[in-house]
């Protein structure tokens, strides 16, 4: 797996002593609009709107200054179909990017699974383990070619926790708990079920019914002339 | 007043068992709440004698109260009094777990207790003669015999509190006033005078004290001293006085026990019996078998039977811990953890250690576990998380702060906060933020009470229709006596109905019956 290096909002610093090589008027002004924006980055209808001269030199502006580098589109997670310009030396803010979970808009779900599967076997190997214990495994096992920061394993393993898969817990500072300080939060496998239960409404299929507020004894719906009912006791009459 | 759906078990159970006349009282009072004989007969239109059989038919079974009130005759006119009727709901609904509670009689006191209890919840309420009638006529054996095995079973029913002495039939509630109920206010044990609805006072009426409740039949037939002395410390000045006068011989003594006192199942410890099952079941599924056994040692060991917490000495853990399987290789430490693990607090009293739980926190979470898999069966795992994040925090929450911490694309995670919103499962809040320009943010929650009111409600209906199946397999099974393989695939379907039922059923008790 390989992602682009991830270091969030950090962005180069315009270079004071490089000036940007002189631009039709056109250009310049479609170009001080855009930098103006920072790392928010700006709609083209809004840059339409904005530069106040004709779209179809707007347009030929936006590419001449893409051939030259000296601006990038960015895709705008919460508005995809938006084109987003940006000038080169930023890089896109938490807003638009979505933050470092993000990949071209989406959610990068191949990163998210295996950052998953690594702190779940890290805590399951250290039996007891700590947001700093698992962050260090990670780190030490080499297996991630980028960079994953300490908030990004707490993030996956509250959402391992959300999903049941892991407890979280405060130290005892006793027993199994002796290589954690007392009164720290550390997280071990869940030690009866893992994951999700199934209750006893879910398990019939009254419980997941989508016409259950439609169903009387007499009706047309009914227990009587139920086909989830049927499907369930797999009667053929 | 109950829900449509409780109505419609409810009146579905009576149906069942006793037929619709009785059904239709049932209803009435159900649907209408306390009401007198005329208000009855009024409302269902049956006939007076008609509707006195099917309230003597719910008296008998425990189903409805009497209790009379005042009633003026007219100006000047003595002030008589009026019989109303209150349906109770919760009895009704413990006729479809007769079998767990034969069960627990059975695996604690064995058998003989069990078809004793048996005969109590198939008739409602006997005296002891009646017992010993029902079981004469079913056994052989010389009647004597029986009669003392029959008493000593009952006194063991009597002594773990599964069975107890029927409440007064009609108790007079006088009107509120300066002097009020002067019972209702004693027997409140908060400072301040809490006004009580006139069912809650008939309720606090009927209600026998805890020691006349279980006093027992000796051999002799004589009330055991100890008790009678706690019964009288109970009464006030003025009844103390009728007891003495009343206190006959022995043997006239047994005789009114005997042939006058009703008998009936005691509800509530059965409840209790259940709720702590409920509880040692969902710490062994989410904590393991060890945490399991400690929390049955600590609920066997507590002598709380009212209270929402267990309490039990380190030893009598320990003792009760060492009986079970797997229990005797538990250390006193690892036994400790697991204590401080489950939420216990200790105490030390006269030079013993106590551990202390309150029981209602493994309620929630078993309350918990049961709507979050719901939603995981209608929704999916994403819907999933998304709720369970919105249980743990308890308030509002925006809609991008949840996309976030759960890893849901903030367009599905959107989606599908309207599913749970539009089926009533969460609660939504439009905020609007003026900035640059006008912005619409949502927060979102879940609100606890009226989705608790909601799922248990759809348990109702889920129960009914299980019911409602149930009777229709059995009909078919009727019609296809000769057909052998169709009978047995309706069969096979009749026992998986009839389990889901109990399942459901766990659920139902798990909303409605265990909850403070």
């Amino acid at each position: 797996m390989s992602r682009p290096p991830m270091t969030p909002q950090k962005r180069r610093q315009p270079d004071s002593q490089t000036q940007p090589p002189a631009l039709p008027e056109s250009e310049r002004i479609v170009y001080e609009l855009i930098k103006s924006r920072k790392n928010m980055g700006i709609w083209i209808a809004d840059i339409k709107r904005e530069a106040g001269i004709q779209n179809i030199i707007v347009t030929k502006a936006l590419k001449s200054l893409q051939s030259k580098n000296l601006i990038k589109d960015v895709v705008n997670v919460h508005n995809k179909s938006r084109k987003t310009f940006m000038a080169v030396e930023f890089e896109p803010s938490k807003e638009v990017s979505g933050g470092s979970w993000y990949s071209d808009g989406s959610l990068d779900t191949e990163f998210i699974n295996i950052l998953r599967m690594m702190c779940l076997k890290h805590i399951e190997d250290l039996r007891i383990a700590t947001i700093e214990d698992i962050h260090k495994c990670i780190a030490a096992s080499r297996i991630m070619k980028v960079e994953c920061t300490m908030q990004q394993v707490l993030e996956i393993v509250r959402a391992l926790a959300l999903d049941k898969e892991i407890e979280e817990l405060k130290s005892t500072g006793v027993a199994e708990f002796s290589m954690v300080q007392s009164g720290k939060i550390c997280y071990r496998r869940s030690r009866g079920r893992q994951g999700p239960s199934v209750g006893h409404l879910s398990s019939i299929p009254c419980g997941m019914c989508p016409r259950i507020s439609e169903c009387t004894p007499e009706g047309v719906i009914s227990p009587n002339t139920c086909v989830y009912y049927k499907q369930w006791l797999k009667l053929e009459f | 007043m109950v829900s449509q759906d409780a109505l419609n078990l409810a009146v579905s159970l009576m149906t069942s068992h006793f037929g619709d006349l009785v059904a239709k009282v049932c209803g009435c009072l159900l649907q209408g709440g306390t009401l007198s004989l005329q208000e009855i007969v009024r409302c269902t239109e049956l006939s007076n004698s008609q509707v006195k059989n099917g309230l003597l038919v719910l008296i008998q079974h425990n189903c409805v109260q009497a209790f009379s009130v005042p009633k003026q005759a007219g100006a000047g006119g003595a002030t008589k009094s009026l019989t109303q009727y209150m349906a109770l709901f919760d009895n009704i609904l413990h006729r479809m777990r007769f079998t767990k509670f034969l069960a627990i009689v059975r695996d604690d006191l064995g058998p003989q207790c069990e078809t004793l209890l048996e005969g109590l919840l198939q008739h409602g309420r006997l005296t002891f003669d009646q017992l010993v009638v029902r079981a004469t006529s079913k056994q052989s054996e010389d009647s004597s015999s029986i009669r003392d095995v029959l008493r000593k079973n009952l006194e063991r029913l009597v002594h773990g509190q599964y069975v107890e002495r029927c409440p007064r039939p009609e108790p007079f509630i006088a009107p509120t006033s300066e002097e009020g109920t002067a019972s209702a206010r004693r027997r409140s044990a908060k400072s301040k005078e809490e006004t009580y609805s006139l069912e809650q006072q008939a309720m606090i009426a009927a209600a026998l004290s805890h020691a006349e409740r279980f006093s027992v039949i000796t051999d002799s037939g004589r009330e055991s001293s100890d008790v009678k002395d706690a019964d009288k410390q109970d009464v006030s000045v003025g009844d103390k006085r009728k007891f003495e006068v009343l206190e006959l011989d022995e043997e006239v003594q047994a005789a009114i026990t005997e042939t006058e006192v009703l008998w009936r199942a005691n509800f509530q410890k059965f409840v209790h019996c259940l709720e702590k099952k409920a509880c040692v079941a969902n710490v062994r599924s989410r904590l393991g078998l060890d945490a399991g056994v400690v929390l049955e040692a600590l609920v066997e060991s507590s002598d709380q039977e009212k209270d929402n917490f267990v309490k039990a000495s380190m030893d009598g853990i320990l003792e009760a811990v060492r009986g079970k399987p797997g229990g005797i290789s538990m250390t006193l430490e690892h036994i400790r953890i697991v204590l401080d693990q489950l939420g216990c607090s200790s105490s030390i009293e006269d030079n013993n250690v106590f551990y202390k739980m309150e029981v209602q926190c493994i309620i929630e979470s078993c309350q918990n576990d049961e709507v979050e898999s719901l939603v995981l069966s209608r929704y999916g795992k994403e819907a999933y998380r998304i709720f369970r994040l919105l249980i743990k925090k308890g308030s509002l929450v925006e809609t991008e702060q949840i996309s976030d911490i759960t890893f849901v694309e903030k367009k599905v995670a959107q989606g599908i906060l309207y599913k749970l919103w539009n089926d009533d499962y969460l609660y939504m809040q439009k905020v609007i933020s003026i900035g640059a320009g006008q912005l619409q943010h949502f927060l979102w929650k879940v609100e606890k009470h009226s989705l608790w009111e909601l799922v248990l409600n759809h348990m109702y209906h889920a129960a009914l229709n299980l019911n409602q199946k149930i009777a229709h397999i059995v009909e078919q099974e009727q019609e296809v006596l000769q057909a052998r393989e169709k009978r047995e695939q309706l069969r096979k379907s009749r026992m998986i109905l009839e389990l889901s039922l109990l399942k459901v059923d766990d659920a139902l008790m798990l909303f409605h019956d265990f909850k403070r």
